[in-house]
């Protein structure tokens, strides 16, 4: 059965601007988490269940591959957080005016390439 | 109250909740990933670790569910795929960490 409530439109029709992009990556980076917290569970689980799976997740994971999931995983999260913050403040009714959501979508893009990498100091070194 | 309000404070509420245990995740399995398999299992032995490991995925995949519901609803027009989409969703959601907190705390 159709439904006849209207959809979004499609990404090809508006110009785009830091606000979109901020906005489709938020949607596409949500469906990357929640892959990435399947693959975290099976990860998990994997290796609660015996050691016999640790060899081949290790292999895995110290592959160029496995770094860039882990890299990437890292870079997904952070961007994720800091566009949840920015929902969350726009939520309180600030930051509507069309320059304040250019810099504040500008800094959840840079922001969150510089989260990740604190993260990768801060977890490699000092934890 | 409407459903999608409630959806929403619901999205809002986990979001609140997800974004400090995102954090404490991330810099955790940053690492941890490549440690040996006894020092990975040290760290899901201690009991901070399975609970905030818990509720890290309990709240991750619940916050995903309905943040994937939205996007079926912006972008799926024809309704019975879109109640197969959200029904497989919803399922993975709860079966997924359901399995994976029984494992651990199954842990020794």
């Amino acid at each position: 059965m159709e439904n006849n409530s209207p959809l979004s439109p499609h990404l090809q029709i508006y110009r785009w601007h830091i606000s979109s992009l901020v906005s489709i990556s938020h949607r596409i980076t949500g469906i990357i988490n929640f892959v990435a917290l399947i693959l975290i569970c099976i990860w998990t689980a994997m290796l609660l269940l015996g050691e016999a799976n640790y060899s081949s997740i290790e292999y895995f994971l110290s592959s160029i591959f496995g770094k860039f999931i882990v890299l990437g995983l890292s870079w997904s999260f952070s961007f994720q957080i800091l566009s949840e913050i920015r929902h969350l403040i726009m939520d309180m009714g600030y930051g509507f005016e069309l320059k304040t959501t250019r810099i504040s979508g500008l800094l959840v893009i840079f922001g969150s390439i510089f989260l990740t990498i604190i993260i990768f100091v801060i977890g490699k070194n000092l934890i | 109250m409407n459903v999608s309000t409630k959806k929403w404070i619901f999205l809002k509420v986990s979001s609140i909740i997800l974004i400090p245990l995102m954090f404490w995740f991330i810099f955790n399995f940053v690492s941890i990933y490549d440690k040996s398999f006894n020092e990975i299992i040290e760290f899901f032995s201690s009991t901070t670790s399975k609970l905030l490991f818990s509720l890290f995925i309990v709240f991750g995949f619940f916050f995903s569910a309905l943040s994937i519901s939205e996007v079926f609803e912006d972008y799926i027009s024809e309704n019975g795929l879109k109640n197969v989409a959200n029904r497989a969703l919803y399922l993975s959601a709860i079966v997924i960490p359901l399995i994976t907190i029984l494992i651990l705390f199954n842990l020794n």
